[in-house]
């Protein structure tokens, strides 16, 4: 198997003088500092020579003091080697800009965007820069650079002026105090693209075609996001996303936090999953320490996780089926119920029932409290048959097949192509799990089996969550059995500052792939944090999806994604 | 034959219904069973903090503000400040508990704090004191800690006294009345234990 040192020198042979500097950090992860100018060739020849045949994301840093700027392109492989290289490309401060990936990989376009808006940097040949997570009015204050000096106070309403726009609606302007002029948190030169809703306008082309705003709060939402469709008459012609109505700035706030700080927001991104993200944090964070997590620690980290990647699945497929509300029996209240009893699991060990803080650096917070053992060995099995009864019901359901069955289906090429991960892409039959990809924690110890499905439609990702909750539970009884006594915690003093340096840890969240990116500069705070979440990639995917289906399955396919914007927008 | 497997999808639900119907929690009237790592309201053990504002400066969302409180032990928290904690900002995430070095911090079952202004959530140490010493033993403590402070003050003048005696030997002299400042020290916390 291909590991990183050998395509470091398939690089190296194939382009002399295209790696700047490089570092094999292991067989599974390469660093390579790549010139701009070769940046394209060099993908293109891992894609077609070395089957990085996923690409996993982008991240920006501004690195103020060595006056320059840096993109990092993530590659990896659906699972035909496990090497992640992490392809960093300079550029200089003042006018930054580098190559873009969008004519190779159609997905490189939202990260290149969230780039571009955050820091700045412009995209050579990206065919939309156009802002995605900010406000129209932010654009252009390039918030993720370090020498951001904060948004200007636009949430005092005495402050706004109305103006009336050429189409007769009244807009609200605010007008820069002195002050804030004198700070310089105004944006001085906005740049020049059209607006969302020029954007939307120009593509209608007849009177027969309208658009249909589904958003941003809307029943079928788990959070908010406004999908606009344009319809002629019954079916969907094109369909707009946009996103960034709860952008928390969660990556920028952790730069401002201490190290510990840092897990409390990473519960944040997403409450439904916020073991994973904890540990993604902290496992990329442990990595740059390099801290031993005492084996004890490791399995009742499996055990939460694999635990809240039951509830999660639990929520994200029974509110699903109350949207689609073609089902005979509403299975929503049902999986609550159930949900309730592993929640009671995992708030006996945390000690909260959603936002955990659980994992620490070099082991977990609490604990297995006693009798914990046996309260999974009762309630397990009942869930078993629980979720057995669910396949059960949704296999002979016809309303629900009629419903569901073929739609919105994702080839496994188009899979690969668009980037989604998670019950999305296993659904299409590409067996791409972390947990097997990119092993961690114990999980290389455990026996199970990744789910996949066969047709890629809304079912099949539906089905694909039911069966995962199956081996999930294989995975807890496992683990209660082989789970060893001994410390919790590691016994090395973790250092308020941690060393510099750079890490990128992998996880499997319940709705896919989650990579964080963490950079130290030696500071009591981290230098960078980029998550790369498993749903962003996801939603990304819809517009093409909902090209051509008709307004209701809009509903349906969108929903089957399990969507969580919050992590998403960060 | 469409009839027929539609069936099974009301009639489950229906038998699920009456089965398992206790789900709803009577609370406020029952209180639920919460676990013992609940991470609820916090408590405070007064007579072992030591003020030292560790818990403040980890939290992520600066909720808690060190104040007075008369009922700790002016031995060992000499500023007599203790954790005030805005219920209003704190998310229960717990690291103040965690980071806290003698452990006087905990959460515990407690969950109810519900308020009619801000301010009702801004909870004083004399609500999150647990254990907590009488205004009569503060009293007995405070004279400890004068008799001790004074007894330092004066073995202080003593080793500047010997100090100032000795002023013409060089070195050694100041390191000896280091020492008898040190033994100062040591006599009245044995004094203060019994
Ligand atoms: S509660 Fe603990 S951390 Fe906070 S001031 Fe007291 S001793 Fe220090
Ligand atoms: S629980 Fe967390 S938010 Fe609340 S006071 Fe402690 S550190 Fe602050």
């Amino acid at each position: 198997m291909t590991n990183a040192s050998e395509v470091l020198s398939s690089i190296q042979s194939a382009f002399p003088g295209a790696v700047l500097d490089s570092r094999v950090e292991s067989d599974r992860r390469l660093w390579a500092t790549i010139d701009s100018k070769k940046i394209l060739d060099v993908c293109k020849h891992l894609t077609a020579k070395l089957d990085f045949d996923h690409y996993s994301g982008s991240a920006g840093v501004d690195w103020m003091a060595r006056n320059e700027m840096e993109v990092v392109e993530i590659m990896t492989s659906h699972g035909a080697h496990q090497v992640v290289a992490m392809l960093k490309v300079k550029t200089p401060r003042d006018n930054p800009s580098v190559p873009s990936l969008v004519p190779l990989y159609w997905n490189a376009n939202w990260y290149e965007r969230e780039i571009w808006e955050m820091l700045g940097i412009n995209m050579e040949g990206h065919p939309e820069l156009y802002p995605l997570l900010l406000s129209d009015p932010l654009v252009g204050s390039w918030p993720w650079r370090k020498d951001f000096k904060g948004y200007p106070d636009l949430t005092t309403g005495e402050r706004a002026v109305a103006i009336t726009t050429p189409e007769g609606y009244t807009d609200y302007y605010f007008p820069p105090t002195q002050a804030e002029v004198e700070a310089g948190t105004v944006v001085a030169e906005r740049p020049k693209y059209p607006t969302f809703l020029e954007r939307e306008e120009r593509e209608i082309k007849s009177d027969s075609e309208m658009i249909m705003h589904l958003g941003p709060q809307h029943a079928m939402v788990p959070g908010p996001f406004l999908l606009d469709i344009l319809v002629e008459g019954e079916r969907v012609k094109k369909a707009f996303l946009d996103i960034g109505y709860i952008h928390k700035g969660i990556e920028k706030i952790m730069e401002n936090r201490s190290w510990l700080q840092g897990i409390t927001y990473t519960d944040r991104m997403c409450y439904v999953a916020s073991l994973t993200n904890n540990e993604c944090y902290c496992g990329a964070v442990e990595k740059i320490l390099g801290l031993e997590v005492p084996e004890r620690a490791q399995y009742i980290r499996v055990i939460l996780e694999e635990l809240s990647r039951i509830q999660s699945h639990l929520i994200g497929t029974g509110e699903f089926l109350t949207l689609i509300a073609g089902v005979g029996f509403a299975p929503w209240q049902y999986m609550i119920i159930d949900r309730e009893r592993i929640i009671s699991l995992i708030e006996s060990v945390t000690g909260a029932r959603l936002t955990h803080t659980f994992v620490r650096f070099g082991g977990v917070r609490n604990d297995l409290p006693e009798g914990f053992a046996e309260q999974c060995r009762k309630d397990l099995p009942y869930m078993k048959s629980r979720i057995e009864e669910f396949i059960d019901l949704f296999a002979q359901d016809p309303i629900y097949h009629a419903r569901m069955e073929n739609i919105g289906s994702i080839s496994p090429e188009t899979g690969k192509r668009l980037g989604c991960s998670g019950p999305v892409l296993r659904a299409t039959g590409v067996a791409y799990d972390m947990r097997k990809e990119d092993p961690y924690l114990v999980y290389p110890e455990l026996d199970f089996k990744i789910i996949t499905g066969t047709r890629g439609d809304s079912a099949d990702r539906i089905d694909v969550r039911l069966r995962e909750m199956l081996e999930s539970i294989h995975i807890i009884e496992q683990c209660l059995d082989k789970i060893p006594s001994g410390p919790i915690k590691t016994e090395a003093k973790i250092p308020k500052k941690v060393p510099a340096g750079e890490a990128y840890y992998r996880v499997e969240d319940p709705r896919g792939e989650m990579g964080m990116y963490v950079i130290s500069d030696g500071g009591d705070k981290p230098y960078r944090v980029k998550v790369r979440g498993p749903f962003y990639a996801t939603f990304q995917t819809l517009t093409p999806l909902l090209e051509g289906v008709y307004i209701a399955d809009a509903v349906a396919i969108a929903g089957s994604m399990d969507g969580c914007p919050s992590e998403s927008d960060r | 034959m469409l009839k027929r497997k539609m069936i099974k999808n009301f009639t489950w639900p229906l038998k699920t219904a009456t089965r398992e119907i206790e789900v709803t929690r009577l609370y406020p009237e029952f209180m639920m069973n919460l676990p013992a790592a609940e991470r609820g309201i916090h408590e405070l053990d007064a007579t072992i903090c030591i003020g030292c504002g560790t818990c403040a400066r980890v939290c992520p969302n600066s909720c808690i503000e060190m104040v007075n409180f008369k009922f700790g032990s002016p031995l060992k928290n000499k500023k007599m400040q203790f954790p005030q904690i805005d219920y209003g900002r704190c998310m229960f995430c717990g690291l103040c508990v965690d980071e806290c070095p003698v452990e006087c911090l905990k959460m515990g079952q407690k969950v109810t704090m519900a308020g009619w202004t801000r301010e009702d959530i801004i909870k004083s140490p004399d609500f999150l004191a647990t254990k907590r010493f009488s205004a009569k033993e503060v009293a007995d403590l405070e004279a400890e800690a004068k008799r001790i402070a004074a007894e330092k003050a004066a073995a202080k003048k003593a080793a500047a006294k010997e100090g100032a005696a000795k002023e013409g030997a060089a070195k050694k002299p100041a390191k000896e009345g280091a020492a008898a400042i040190k033994n100062g020290e040591a006599k009245p916390k044995e004094g203060g234990a019994a």
